[in-house]
């Protein structure tokens, strides 16, 4: 004979039996008292069940060495660790099959309204899926779609249906009377159950209607309490004609009437195509209103509570609910709605409508939820193990990995300011823009002027929205009349591509889009040796700063593009992505004698800091101006129109405290983020620092957001001097030469 | 007996007059709170709250119940250190048990990106009074022994910030105080009123149409949550807010376990365990304006992804009940608090998905600016005119929100 | 394990029209046309395109890696769509697979031909790995 160990003892139980029911013929209550319904709507057979507490045992199939733990009587159940581990994969759940499934008609239900329900379906040439918990199936929530979510002894199961016919029937009334704790009590259709699987229900009264099948005495009239002796009941006592009549027992059946087991369709949104048919849609009569005893058995409240908070002047269900708790527990106020809205009746006068239902009618663990769902994708560039091979720290920015350093950025630093360095620039945004109304675009798109960029030129951009604040910026490489290659930040390729779009689409302009972002890499080669560095793998025509050419580097097709965010002479080379890893190793190791080094985000953010390059969402915040990054040389109002334009015309007079400034101050960097005081007071904060190693203290990008804007100011307990950026090279020579 | 069962309050309600000195639509935590503040520091308490459906029931009684104040501007940390302030003095105050817990926010990041602006929000924090220290992987362990370090070897944890004075409470004791010490004082508050309309005479709002009525008033206070903008569409005033759908769930109960409030930074999610036992788990906002309630099943598959990440032990849990509430968020992700322009209409809006926390100083500056028709310094920085002069208090990163 | 390699073709963003006329022309069995977006095409295994219209963009494109399926692969990947396949081929599906954004071109078996897994190339290695 089969086992399962309950509280540490093993029990035996026949084929077919649940959980509960193996309790019940070992003698035992499966949880510590309560009437059982053996139908999954009461709390009153909740246990663990192999680590995983509130598990309804009368839902649950007996199975060989399952182990199952009663829930402390007091207080609640302690968590179990997992004994899955986190493993780094995706789907981290993935140990537990989820099943996703087209159907036409979801029956929920295999009784008799459900058998009609989809008896009806099939006549009318339909496919049908019925479900029932005694099938193993327990149907968690019906969410938009409709789609109906089924917990499985071996899978999570989703149903994407049409409709959903709810076929649940109806949940018979629990007694609520002093002593409706106690062990040893059944509801009706329980007792039948029971005695069908042969457990013995010993001397058995019953109250109200009989079971069918279970022997016991029926006695006449209504439930008045139940006698407890030894932790159990002994007697009920009920009232007939006005006399009460005590009568011992082993059992008591209760058969009291029914409800609706309507939760699901209560849940479903109005407009779904959802219908309930057979008793799940009866309005049955609400029992008498409760007078004593344990109303919602989750929460253990009584009818003295209910009374406490109506006589404080919670009159409403919903505050009697929440300020009682009625109702929140593990079974969703399938026990406790019907004596509440008669309390709530009777009290009042009017009897209100059952309270809202949520999802879930069966509950699922965080792991079944999750089970099959993958995490956000993190992108490699194609120099990915290029970086890892020369001992790269990689950091996500911008969705991407990117290295941070390689062990010194110090020393990465220095390869750029003194000899020649690379970087990963693959994740730049890329667009390539043809059509006759490209430059109409781009003019429109941009505050700066387009029309007047030559073919092989190219110019430095910002990006702005409609309110004139920015969003991007980048540069724009006029390739022929009437194409042109823009990119954009890393992180905000995504948004841009969407926004360049938007408003093709939104003007109606004649313009084809192609987004290059993951065909292309890019390396960034910068620093007073790049032109020889370039020159030694067959780039011998190079372009000038804010030129750009097509040529072949190292064997490799490369778009080439000159300009510079370190403050050294760069060549950008955009290639076909297959080819990346080729011409790094070619550039690596052509420029070994030249000192040639890779270089990480945090060298380049130090790097374009020392000339004060702003970065987007770094230094800029959501509502930056050109104004207030001091990048009105950006922006060109005499153009008739761009985007932003009509508000930075608004806002042009309107007084303005905001701005964003250089700062130098002896000795290391403050902290990025640091405050910035002005006579005590925080008048702004750091954006961006760095200690430079050529200038041997450290510099700043702030903002001020009060007026007037002080020459020196206290940061980090230090004073630290206003300064016009850039902090190296303000004419720019070196980019350039 | 369940010692969580409300056993100290008691609400006097009254029968609705025609007329008020200050009629205050929503019954809310906000609506209550003004109304409170209004009768106890002021003295006014011709004052009526008129609530469409019963009081608490919008986001006052669906949220997550944090209580910090680690933002990232100068003007909201001090604002909601004056709210964290006030809700910790508010059992003493009122009498009543809000269920009031400090218990810390571990607020995890993951990239260098991440901890520059947790190293930001501690250094900003501490200059205006809140207390939040930056603390490593093994710090933030010892904080909260369940963590996962390697973030399921997905989001390893980098470091962290630690919010030392964040709390919870309990969302429906907090509107259930302000209410009994408001109508202690005489308020009135009105269930189950629904707000059709403004009277208006001339320009000036001079009182509510209500389904039961016409109620006029010296002052109406929109504080609504969830239907601002209809509210504000009957005094043909356009806000900057787009009403955004905000989801969450809870667990069963189980065996006090979590002790701080765990918050990503990356992951947007959050979760603390409630008195009661319960996990109680959320996220950000729906990315789509939307005025429905229902809960989807893809918003509980991804956080239940992210919160396990964190968290392996909550794997086993199992989720008890799901719901939804609708955010009004305004265009720099900060409150709209004040004069609307409108003459006899003030509002109180933009609270997003951090409303609750926000309560007691809402309420008590909201209160002063009726009483002395004078714009608090706290209040000063977050007036509707701000998005006209190009003033914004951009801080989404704050607020638990993309 | 899946191999996923380098996808080497010529990518046209053009005139819906002008790459209708490319989609419906007839092509050697060796040749793959992907219609990425009415406006954007993606050819594999043809030397040459030639394709109407000045503003045409004609691009070489190694962006994509991709791999040739076998029914029993194709099987394989399907578990990890929570999406509905349609039954139309040959036809080119998008969306994410195991949460991964790729695209399949769905070719019928009864014709001998395979169908093509393929993604942008940043994604090549989560793809492999989440498909293991």
């Amino acid at each position: 004979m089969s086992r399962i160990v309950v509280d540490g003892r093993t029990i035996p139980y026949e084929s077919g039996d649940s959980v509960a029911m193996a309790v019940l013929r070992a003698g035992e209550h499966p949880h510590h008292g309560g009437a059982l319904c053996l139908a999954g709507d009461c709390p009153n057979c909740v246990c663990e069940v192999d680590g995983i507490a509130y598990v309804r045992t009368c839902q649950t199939p007996a199975k060989p060495g399952l182990v199952v733990r009663r829930h402390p009587e007091v207080g609640a159940p302690e968590i179990r660790e997992p004994a899955q581990p986190n493993v780094a994969r995706s789907p981290a759940a993935a140990h537990i099959e989820v099943r996703r499934i087209e159907t036409d008609v979801v029956v929920i239900g295999a009784g008799e309204s459900g058998r009609i329900a989809e008896a009806e379906a099939v006549a009318a040439g339909r496919a049908v899926t019925v479900l029932d918990s005694a099938d193993g199936n327990e149907v968690v929530a019906i969410y938009g779609g409709p789609t109906v979510i089924v917990r499985r002894p071996d899978a999570m199961v989703h149903y994407n249906a049409n409709e959903v016919v709810v076929a649940t029937g109806a949940a018979e009334i629990q007694p609520v009377c002093p002593g409706n704790t106690l062990i040893g009590i059944v509801t009706a259709r329980a007792a039948d159950q029971m005695h069908t699987a042969g457990v013995d229900l010993g001397v058995a009264v019953a109250v109200g209607t009989p079971p069918q099948t279970a022997p016991c005495m029926a006695v006449p009239g209504s439930l008045v309490r139940i006698v407890e002796a030894d932790g159990k009941l002994s007697a009920v006592v009920v009232s007939h004609d006005g006399n009460e009549t005590t009568t011992p027992c082993d059992t008591l059946i209760v058969g009291l009437g029914f409800a609706p087991r309507d939760v699901l369709s209560r849940m479903a949104a109005p407009h779904l195509p959802v219908r309930t048919v057979g008793q799940a849609a009866e309005r049955f009569a609400l029992p008498p209103c409760p007078t004593a005893g344990i109303v919602c058995p989750c929460s253990k409240i009584g009818v003295d509570d209910l009374d406490g908070v109506w006589d404080r002047g919670f009159r409403e269900l919903e505050l009697v609910k929440r300020a009682s708790l009625t109702g929140t527990g593990t079974c969703q106020g399938s026990v406790c709605v019907p004596h509440l809205r008669a309390f709530i009746a009777e009290r009042s006068g009017a009897i209100p409508e059952p309270f809202t239902a949520r999802p879930a009618t069966r509950q699922i663990t965080l792991a079944e939820a999750a089970a099959d769902v993958h995490t956000d994708v993190f992108r490699r560039s194609p120099l990915h193990d290029e970086h890892l091979a020369l001992g790269a720290q990689l950091d996500r920015f911008g969705g991407w990995w990117r290295p941070w350093n390689y062990g010194d950025h110090v020393a990465e630093y220095w390869a750029v300011r003194e000899a020649v360095s690379l970087g990963d620039v693959s994740t730049l945004g890329k667009l390539v823009l043809s059509g006759p109304d490209v430059v109409e675009l781009l003019e429109r798109l941009y505050p700066t002027t387009v029309a007047d960029i030559k073919p092989g030129r190219s110019r430095y951009v910002l990006l702005l929205n409609e309110r004139g604040h920015l969003i991007d910026d980048g540069m724009i490489c006029r390739e022929t009349d009437s194409k042109f290659v823009l990119t954009f930040t890393s992180g905000g390729a995504a948004n841009a591509e969407m926004w360049v779009r938007d408003w093709i689409e939104t003007w109606g302009l004649r313009v084809h889009v192609l987004d290059q972002t993951m065909s292309l890499a890019a390396i960034n080669v910068t620093g007073p040796l790049a032109g020889e560095l370039l020159q030694r793998v067959g780039l011998a025509d190079q372009p000038s700063f804010l030129h750009h050419v097509h040529a072949t580097v190292a064997g490799v097709a490369c778009h080439v593009m000159r300009l510079s965010f370190t403050g050294e002479a760069s060549f950008e080379l955009h290639h076909p992505a297959d080819r990346s890893a080729e011409l790094w190793r070619a550039l690596m190791a052509s420029g070994r004698d030249l000192g040639v080094k890779p270089h990480g985000l945090q060298a380049l953010f130090g790097l374009r800091l020392e000339k004060g390059h702003v970065i987007v969402g770094m230094d800029s915040e959501m509502d930056s101006t050109p104004r207030r990054l001091n990048m009105d040389w950006a922006v060109k109002m005499d153009k008739p129109d761009f985007l932003g334009r009509s508000a930075l015309a608004r806002t042009a007079d309107l007084p303005d405290e905001r701005r964003l400034f250089g700062f130098t101050v002896e000795g290391a960097a403050p902290t990025e983020g640091s405050p910035i005081f002005s006579d005590g007071a925080i008048v702004g904060h750091v954006a961006s620092s760095f200690t430079s190693p050529l200038l041997g203290h450290g510099i700043m990008l702030g903002w001020l957001k009060h007026t007037p804007w002080p020459e020196q100011v206290q940061i980090d307990g230090r004073t630290a001097t206003v300064a016009r950026p850039p902090f190296y090279d303000p004419e720019g020579l070196r980019a350039r030469a | 007996m369940n010692e969580f069962v409300e056993t100290l309050l008691d609400l006097q309600w009254h029968e609705p007059k025609s007329t008020y000195d200050v009629v205050i639509i929503g019954g809310g935590g906000h609506g209550l709170a003004t109304a409170y503040y209004l009768a106890t520091r002021h003295g006014i308490t011709n004052v009526a709250v008129v609530e469409a459906n019963y009081i608490g029931s919008g986001n006052s009684g669906r949220n997550t119940t944090i209580i910090r104040a680690n933002y990232g501007i100068p003007e909201s940390v001090r604002f909601y250190q004056h709210s964290l302030d006030l809700y910790s003095t508010l059992e003493e105050e009122t009498g009543c048990w809000i269920m009031h817990a400090t218990k810390g926010l571990l607020w995890l990041a993951h990239t260098e990106t991440a901890m520059r602006s947790e190293r930001a929000r501690c250094l900003l924090n501490t200059a205006c009074g809140a207390e939040t220290v930056m603390v490593d992987p093994q710090a933030a362990k010892a904080i909260c022994p369940q963590l996962d370090l390697s973030g399921g070897g997905r989001y390893p944890v980098l470091g962290a910030s630690h919010h030392v004075g964040a709390a919870t409470a309990r969302h429906d004791r907090v509107v259930w105080a302000y209410a009994q010490g408001a109508m202690r004082m005489g308020v009135h508050v009105l269930q189950n009123t629904q707000v059709t309309g403004l009277l208006r005479d001339g320009e000036r709002v001079t009182g509510v149409q209500t389904a039961n009525g016409n109620i006029s008033a010296g002052v109406v206070l929109s504080a609504v949550g969830g239907n601002v903008t209809t509210i504000a569409n009957h005094a043909e005033l356009r806000l900057p807010v787009r009403t955004h759908p905000l989801q969450a769930f809870v667990t069963n109960g189980y065996a006090q376990s979590l002790g701080p409030i765990i918050s990503d930074t990356e992951l947007f999610c959050y979760v603390s365990q409630t008195a009661r036992g319960q996990m109680l788990i959320g996220a950000e906002f729906d990315p789509q304006p939307s005025y429905s309630t229902q809960s989807s099943f893809n918003f509980l598959q991804s956080c239940t992804s992210k919160v396990t990440h964190l968290l392996p032990f909550l794997k086993n849990l199992r989720i008890l009940r799901q719901w939804t509430g609708i955010c009004d968020v305004s265009a720099d992700f900060s409150p709209i608090i004040g004069h609307t322009g409108v003459d006899g209409l003030l509002i109180t809006t933009g609270w997003g998905t951090w409303g609750f926390k926000a309560i007691p100083a809402g309420g008590s500056l909201m209160a002063e600016l009726i009483a002395t028709g004078k714009t608090p310094p706290l209040l000063e920085p977050f007036g509707l005119d701000r998005f006209a002069s190009d003033q914004a208090l951009a801080d989404q990163g704050s607020t638990g929100t993309r | 394990m899946l191999a996923l390699e380098t996808l080497h073709g010529t990518r046209i963003v053009a005139a819906p029209e002008a790459l209708d006329a490319l989609d419906a022309a007839t092509w050697s069995t060796s040749v793959t046309v992907l219609r990425f977006a009415p406006d954007d095409v993606f050819v594999l295994g043809a030397e040459t395109i030639s394709i109407s219209g000045e503003y045409a963009i004609v691009e070489a494109e190694s962006g994509f890696v991709g791999c040739w399926l076998t029914d029993e692969q194709l099987a394989h990947v399907a578990e990890h769509i929570d999406w509905p396949l349609p039954v139309e081929r040959p036809v080119l599906v998008q969306g994410f697979v195991a949460g991964v954004p790729a695209k399949i071109w769905l070719t019928s078996s009864a014709t001998g031909e395979r169908s093509l897994l393929l993604c942008a190339a940043p994604y090549a290695c989560e793809l492999t790995e989440r498909l293991a």
